[in-house]
């Protein structure tokens, strides 16, 4: 059945492309007028075709065009709009620059093209921030980041202020594929979560896809958030950075062949001994990343890039304690065009997570982390102005650590020990058709086949009946089960393999110009899951493949949305409802411990989650005063039952919240350019408290209050509510042209609220009476950033 | 590993302007349970037959008084079918002065209370000895606290789990595996801020059984500063040995385990 899906998808696609003939294709690359950087997402538009295309990841775009003389419209957010007449009569390569509108438009009020939103593509249920609307809100101790920006869009959240990742329609942080350059980037927080690893300075654009996610990405069910780096200036030599309260910043870019090659390499780092000058003892706790860019155009036709990105977080407590950790990406990129309508990108990526620990008191060191290595070609064929086909490959090879002790040295009680390593192979092949099928009706539709080797070498344990965690009635807790032995895997053989179809589609209806209804369904695939039990998760949690104890999760959901824009896209609205459902996700026993755990599949079950939800997101696009309202309403549960009736599974097999469902959650976004030289922002929000499990009683034992809790997560904690203002300064530099500096000042959280990050229940030890303890974080905290650029 | 968490907590102290403090939160009441903890022990230097258990019932959360249970009878049956039966003197606490338990034979506890039969069998655990007890002053995460370590011998190619119990003003429970240290010269350690040249540490080492140890493992993860927070493990009912037979749903609390244990007191130097 899915076979012939396929093929009919294929044979469609060819017989659109046999009456194409008469037609031209317009080609090219759109970049920055100033810095020749490329744009992502630029719309071209031919109004009296009523055609156009937006430029891709790499700034490249291609059109089929009758002969004949064509206004063509180019516009872009932040940009002057080009218009230019166009005599078509052959096949034409056209690049286009843009001026920035801001340096062009002084005095003028700004008339730049709005972000109104694009009614008739059926891209759905996805978002975009540029760089430039995230630099401008006010955030903690003024740290410009790009995941705590996502958290102001509906339908993404957190498990609490601090907590590490970002939650998608009720997904789990490990459920987010977050793609650096197109590398996959394992852990996205700096100090456990305060901070994201990305460089603001060093990202141009980012995506983030909560929905009818397109069959090129796969691999995690719940979001793909696709960051892209600068390529770095090819005209001239520019230096920018900041110096902040936490960390500062520093990164140069310019031509290495003027006009054809560039550079960018950019760090950042936060202070040592910031977090930790109680004492004066050696202790230290900062972090860094550098990112760097080289891209070259060999001809038209022909571009490499290569990115790296290194970022470390570390931690050295006197002698006892030494944490450090991060990821690595290495990846090279060919983008090459084929006959001026395919254009195509072959990257091969390395990418590497490690963890490293050291306690020096207990007298170990511990090691994990995992290795990946990416090849992918990916096509973008635009066969004529309503038909874009995209299609490609990819395999990535990992090979995972989960761990290895090694005594601190002689006198260490610790015996070495090393887990089992694993290795695993992904594939997978898809195709993707964006097809205007008539005037009002449009359509993305693509399938996805996925398949995971877990491979050799490798040691499994065998179990009783094949159950590696046995279920005790009378005490009704679970049990490890021991090994009757293990079985030897010889490198490269194939342990389990698994397949899937990822059947993807969007359809977008408008009614008119400003008004349109959009669904869209997507089945995804995840093999990689983390391995937490924790509320949020950890830098030491670790990664572990699909395999004979583990199934691969499946997602379906279902997202059907309203959209509309108003005055000319001055304002838009966008209302969309989503369901989703995951197949096989792990949960944990009751105490099941999995640090250095070497038989992981002893303390977890098989379970699944579901998510349903309403959000709104209507937006001031245009003018002095921008800004946003979203809501979103919304439910996130979990379920593991017991395998067979007499079991109880989690939490009695019922379904239970998830540690990041959050009912409401609204925030307020506001941006005010009061003049050239001040701007000013605000951010309230306003999310219900964050699911918790309080007790019901107590008992004593060993001479300790115990608490006795019930039924996981049926509490909340109290709602959140907090105000954030920032006042941006741009004073004039009349010595230097060329030097820019600029001023951010900002307060979090205004009024100073103790939003609760925990509530603990425990014994006073002074008084012994019992006592709910509230955790709050963050109060009231100003920051200065001073920024510049030359 | 447990403590490892601790780490997180204290840089997000530090990082933060955050502080704690005494919230007002209601929370629902579960009907009472019956708590159990019999704790049969042998002491390396002691001959004392004497055994207590104590019986009581879970309280709301913020009632300051815990309630004995009285009315029980309490017994334990030998492997060879010996009854030692318990007899309640005050506050909850039932007394033998007969049971000296052998370690490999396996005990089985019978309470009968409000008409409910409840039961629990166990190995009696044994334990290697205290070798020696070390001071430094280097503990703690920030390697300036008093840290004391109880180094004993672990016995080779077999599996053990101990159980220290750490009294000084407050009390503490550490437990260990030998997964990572089998056969090795390793320590118990003990580190707290608050301890001073002169104070006394008393220190019992327990033999304790595999299922004991997974008990207390999620027992602590409910206690004091170890609960709340995103890096902590979802709360838990601890679950321990002690079978309602009677009456599945009324399951009790606590647990029945025997152990010989070595004890020392150490001053703080």
């Amino acid at each position: 059945m899915k076979q012939n899906f396929y093929f009919l998808i294929l044979t469609f696609c060819f017989s659109i492309q046999a009456y194409t003939q008469e037609r031209f294709t317009l080609s090219g690359n759109i970049t920055d007028a100033s810095s020749n950087e490329t744009l992502i997402g630029v719309n071209i538009l031919i109004p009296s075709l009523n055609t156009g295309v937006v430029t891709n990841e790499y700034g490249f775009y291609s059109l089929k065009v009758p002969e004949g003389t064509y206004e063509i419209v180019i516009s872009y957010l932040g940009y002057q709009t080009i218009t230019e007449t166009l005599n078509i009569s052959g096949q034409t390569n056209l690049n286009f620059q843009l001026n920035e509108s801001s340096e062009f438009l002084d005095e003028v009020v700004i008339s730049q093209r709005s972000d109104g939103l694009n009614i008739k593509k059926p891209e759905m249920s996805v978002n975009r921030l540029s760089i430039n609307t995230i630099q401008k809100m006010p955030v903690i101790f003024g740290e410009v980041d790009v995941i705590k920006s996502l958290l102001l869009l509906p339908g993404v959240s957190n498990a609490g202020e601090g907590s590490s990742g970002f939650n998608v329609r009720g997904g789990a942080v490990d459920q987010n594929l977050i793609l650096l350059d197109e590398a996959t980037i394992y852990n996205s927080s700096h100090l456990f979560g305060f901070f994201s690893v990305f460089n603001p300075d060093a990202i141009k654009d980012l995506k983030l896809y909560k929905g009818g996610i397109p069959a090129k990405f796969g691999g995690r069910v719940s979001s793909v958030l696709d960051i892209y780096q600068r390529d770095g200036n090819s005209r001239e030599f520019k230096m920018q950075g900041g110096i902040g309260a936490i960390s500062s910043r520093l990164l140069a870019e310019g031509p290495i062949v003027k006009d054809k090659g560039s550079f960018l390499i950019g760090g950042r780092s936060s202070y040592a001994h910031l977090f930790l000058k109680l004492t004066d003892n050696d202790n230290s706790a900062y972090f860094y990343d550098l990112n760097t860019k080289l891209s070259y155009n060999i001809d038209d036709k022909n571009k490499l890039l290569f990115s790296g990105y290194f970022g470390r977080d570390v931690f050295s407590l006197s002698r006892n304690f030494k944490n450090t950790y991060g990821n690595a990406v290495l990846n090279l990129r060919w983008n090459h065009i084929f006959s001026d309508n395919i254009f195509s990108n072959l990257s091969v990526i390395y990418s590497d997570y490690y963890y490293g620990l050291t306690l020096g008191f207990v007298g170990f060191n511990w090691d994990s982390g995992i290795k990946n290595l990416n090849l992918k070609y990916d096509f973008d064929h635009y066969l004529n102005d309503t038909f874009q086909l995209k299609y490609g490959f990819q395999n990535t090879y990992y090979d995972f650590n989960p761990g290895e002790i090694e005594p601190i040295d002689e006198t260490s009680g610790i015996n070495y020990f090393k887990l089992t390593k694993k290795y695993a192979l992904e594939s997978a092949l898809y195709f993707s058709a964006e097809h205007n099928i008539s005037e009002n009706l449009s359509a993305e539709y693509g399938l996805r086949y996925s398949s995971f080797f877990r491979l050799g070498k490798d040691e499994l344990s065998i179990y009783e009946n094949d159950s590696p965690l046995i279920y005790n009635e009378d005490r009704d807790i679970y049990e490890e089960a021991e090994p009757l032995g293990t079985e030897t895997y010889e490198s490269g053989k194939t342990i389990s393999s698994f397949g899937n179809f990822e059947p993807r589609l969007s359809v977008a209806y408008s009614f008119n110009e400003n008004q349109s209804v959009k669904a869209s369904y997507n089945r995804m695939a995840q093999y990689l899951h983390l391995i937490s039990n924790t509320s949020s998760p950890t830098p030491l949690d670790v990664w572990t493949p699909s395999g004979p104890f583990i199934e691969p999760q499946l997602l379906d959901q279902y997202a059907f949305g309203y959209f509309r824009n108003f005055k000319n896209g001055t304002y838009s609205l966008e209302a969309e409802t989503f369901y989703k459902k995951v197949k096989n996700r792990i949960d944990y026993v009751n105490g099941a411990n999995l640090i250095a755990n070497n038989n992981i599949e002893r303390v977890i079950l098989n379970g699944k989650s579901r998510a349903y939800g309403l959000e709104i997101l209507f937006r001031k696009n245009e003018g002095k005063f921008t800004g946003w309202l979203a809501y979103t309403l919304s439910k996130a549960e979990q379920k593991t039952p017991g395998r067979t009736p007499v079991e109880t599974g989690i939490n009695g097999g019922d379904w239970y919240n998830s540690n990041y469902d959050k009912t409401h959650d609204l925030t307020l976004t506001a941006s005010y350019e009061a003049s050239k030289k001040w701007q000013f922002n605000a951010n309230f929000s306003f999310q219900t408290g964050l699911p918790s499990t309080f007790p019901t009683a107590q008992y004593s034992y060993e001479n300790i209050t115990v608490p006795v809790y019930s039924q996981r997560n049926s509490n909340r904690l109290p709602s959140y509510h907090r105000l954030d203002l920032s006042a941006n300064l741009n004073p004039k530099n009349s010595s230097d042209k060329d030097f820019k500096s600029s001023w951010s000042f900002g307060i979090y959280n205004v009024y100073n609220r103790k939003n609760a990050y925990s509530i603990s229940f425990r014994e006073n030890s002074d008084t012994g009476v019992n006592e709910a303890i509230r955790l709050s974080l963050f109060g009231i905290i100003p920051s200065v950033t001073y920024n510049f650029s030359f | 590993m447990k403590r490892l968490f601790k780490i997180f907590g204290l840089i997000l102290i530090f990082a933060g302007s955050s502080c704690e403090d005494v919230v007002d939160i209601p929370l629902e009441e579960s009907e009472p349970r019956l708590v159990v903890e019999a704790s049969i022990l042998s002491y390396k230097d002691s001959e004392s037959k004497i055994q207590q258990i104590k019986l009581s019932e879970t309280a709301p959360f913020y009632d300051e008084q815990i309630p004995p249970v009285e009315s029980a009878s309490v017994k334990i049956i030998s492997e060879e079918g010996l009854e030692y039966d318990f007899v309640h003197t005050s506050e909850g606490y039932y007394i033998n002065e007969n049971l000296n338990p052998i370690i490999g034979q396996t005990y089985e506890l019978e309470i009968i209370y409000n008409d409910e039969v409840y039961t629990a069998a166990e190995t009696m655990m044994g334990v290697t000895d205290i070798d020696f007890i070390e001071q430094t002053a280097t503990g703690g995460f920030a390697g300036d606290e008093i840290e004391i370590k109880v180094f004993y011998t672990d016995p080779a190619d077999e599996s053990n789990y101990y159980l220290f119990i750490f009294r000084n003003e407050k009390i503490t429970l550490e437990i260990y595996e030998d997964e990572f240290t089998d056969g090795n010269q390793i320590f118990g350690y003990y580190s707290n801020e608050d301890i001073e040249p002169g104070d006394e540490v008393a220190i019992e080492m327990y033999g304790i059984s595999k299922s004991y140890y997974e008990f207390l493992f999620i027992l602590r993860a409910q206690i004091g500063e170890n609960s709340g927070g995103p890096f902590e493990t979802q709360p838990a009912t601890v679950k321990g040995n002690v079978i309602n037979r009677s009456n599945k749903e009324n399951y009790p609390f606590g647990y029945f385990h025997l152990s010989e244990v070595d004890t020392s007191t150490y001053i703080v130097e």
